[in-house]
């Protein structure tokens, strides 16, 4: 079978045999050949050599017979692959109308999907946008409540709203850690919320973290005490440089590291905070603090998935059922978002590390 | 930093309309020895805010009528009291009510249930250089 383009390069090759000069240049050839041949013919005539007259009338049929034989078959090798080409490209015209309608018609399904797909969209985003709002709305209506008992209680702990024996002392600041617990879990919602919005706000500025881990560890003073745990600093002999944080961010991580140490370490137990130079990804120069303590750990099967958000260790709920489980996803996320990383090492049953570094302070630093 | 209350007391203006929270910071901020000037809503704190030429504004943000933001722009926009600091006190706290109080120009930020009232009487000493 002879191929498309095989077709058109014979067709080719036809066109460029002059076919009509040829057909003009036979009738001019022919007119001179019968004049020629009539001046035969006559001179045969004259000079009597009678059979001299059907030689040239003979060879002028068996010539024009060949060339009429030869146009012709040009003739028709011409038309028939014109034929061809034209049924090929009728034939390839039909097939691409085909395809170009199956292509309309999957660009009009494309663009269905498009519009089902933005309508999607819009409402994802509008129903993220109720869920902010929500929690926005729901926070600012606990907190407003919640801090007139904070405050109610931190007043008369400290004997602003008059005297109070040490058992009311007592009692009053249970009152106020209770409270400060439930806003601390309101607060955790909303940092969620806030990271998933990618809105945390961060105030990077330079920080004396030695100062920042004295004044959080005093907040857990009585908590430890209570618990007869032993809570220790172990701070560098000399102090070190500024750090690079935002230092309510940095306090909220510290308290959620020592909470969960105090929470879970058993009764006369020890939470220590380990505070040292350290090099973040082996390169820039940073602190490192180690949170470490002698709790119930953190079961192998269950390392992966602590930092998921709202998860919650099977032998901690255990402990201490009212968590939401979002402390260390926020607090990583606070980590990484200073340039820093968090991690851990635990056996369960004896005790857990959490590590943690940041970036010193550099007057290079964009805040 | 001026002296305008009366024995050389400093001036606090305090603009909160949840009547158990201001009972409660009028109390420990007169303990501490500042003369208070209370408003209820923002149109309260427009009026007085002239007269009273405090020291320190210590300005919730959802308030009836007139909200915080109005009271603060009122403030940064009047000549005599222009240059007077000012600290959100307030339960709001996203970014964007964050970051609009601060293009206003604002001391500080405080969130009213992640501090004490002994951290504001701190923030407010600082301000009126009694710190």
């Amino acid at each position: 079978m002879e191929t498309l383009d095989q077709k058109n390069k014979r067709l080719k090759e036809i066109g460029r045999i002059p076919i009509n000069p040829l057909i003009f240049w036979g009738v001019v050839s022919a007119a001179l050949t019968t004049v020629l041949l009539l001046i035969v013919a006559a001179s045969g005539y004259i000079s009597g050599i009678h059979w001299l007259i059907f030689v040239p009338v003979f060879a002028y049929l068996v010539i024009m017979g060949l060339f009429l034989a030869y146009i012709s078959r040009l003739q028709r090798d011409r038309d028939q692959l014109l034929a061809d080409r034209l049924s090929e490209e009728s034939h390839r015209s039909e097939e691409l109308k085909k395809l170009n309608q199956e292509l309309e018609s999957y660009a009009k399904q494309l663009f269905d999907k498009d519009i089902e797909l933005t309508m999607a969209n819009k409402r994802l985003q509008s129903l993220e946008q109720a869920k902010s709002k929500f929690v926005a709305v729901t926070t600012h209506q606990l907190r407003t409540p919640l801090s007139a008992i904070k405050w109610t209680f931190h007043m008369m702990m400290n004997s602003h709203l008059g005297p109070v024996t040490d058992e009311q002392k007592e009692f009053l600041r249970k009152g106020y850690a209770s409270t400060q617990r439930t806003i601390m879990i309101i607060n955790d919602l909303l940092n969620v919320d806030y990271i998933e919005a990618e809105q945390l706000d961060y105030n990077l500025v330079s920080i004396d973290i030695v100062e920042l881990v004295e004044n959080i560890m005093f907040e857990f003073t009585n908590q430890a005490k209570s618990r007869n745990i032993e809570l220790k600093f172990l701070k560098p002999t000399n102090k070190p440089p500024a750090v690079m944080a935002d230092p309510v961010k940095i306090g909220m991580v510290l308290e959620n590291l020592i909470d969960n140490a105090v929470k879970y370490t058993p009764v006369s137990g020890h939470v220590t905070v380990h505070l040292s130079d350290a090099r973040i990804n082996s390169a820039r120069p940073g602190v490192e603090i180690i949170v470490s303590d002698s709790g119930i750990g953190i079961p192998t099967a269950e390392r992966d998935k602590l930092f998921h958000r709202f998860f919650r260790g099977s032998n901690a709920i255990h402990l201490e059922p009212n968590g939401t489980g979002l402390g260390l996803f926020i607090a990583r996320d606070v980590i990484e978002k200073h340039g820093g990383e968090l991690w851990f090492e635990s056996k369960e049953g004896s005790g857990s590390n959490f590590h943690f570094t940041l970036p010193l302070f550099t007057s290079k630093a964009k805040t | 930093m001026e002296n305008n209350g009366e024995n050389g007391k400093k001036r606090v203006l305090f603009v909160e309309d949840d009547e158990f929270l201001r009972s409660l910071t009028v109390k420990r901020l007169e303990k501490e020895g500042y003369d208070i000037e209370v408003a209820v809503d923002g149109e309260n704190a427009i009026s007085i805010l002239e007269k009273a030429h405090p020291d320190v504004v210590l300005l919730d943000l959802l308030l009836p009528g007139k909200d915080g933001f109005e009271v603060l722009q009122t403030i940064r926009s009047t000549e005599s009291v222009k240059t007077v600091p000012v600290v959100i006190f307030s339960n709001l706290g996203q970014k964007e009510d964050i970051d609009k109080a601060k293009a206003l120009g604002v001391e500080e930020f405080l969130i009213k249930a992640n501090f004490t009232l002994d951290d504001v009487v701190a923030k407010i000493n600082k301000l009126t250089g009694r710190a």
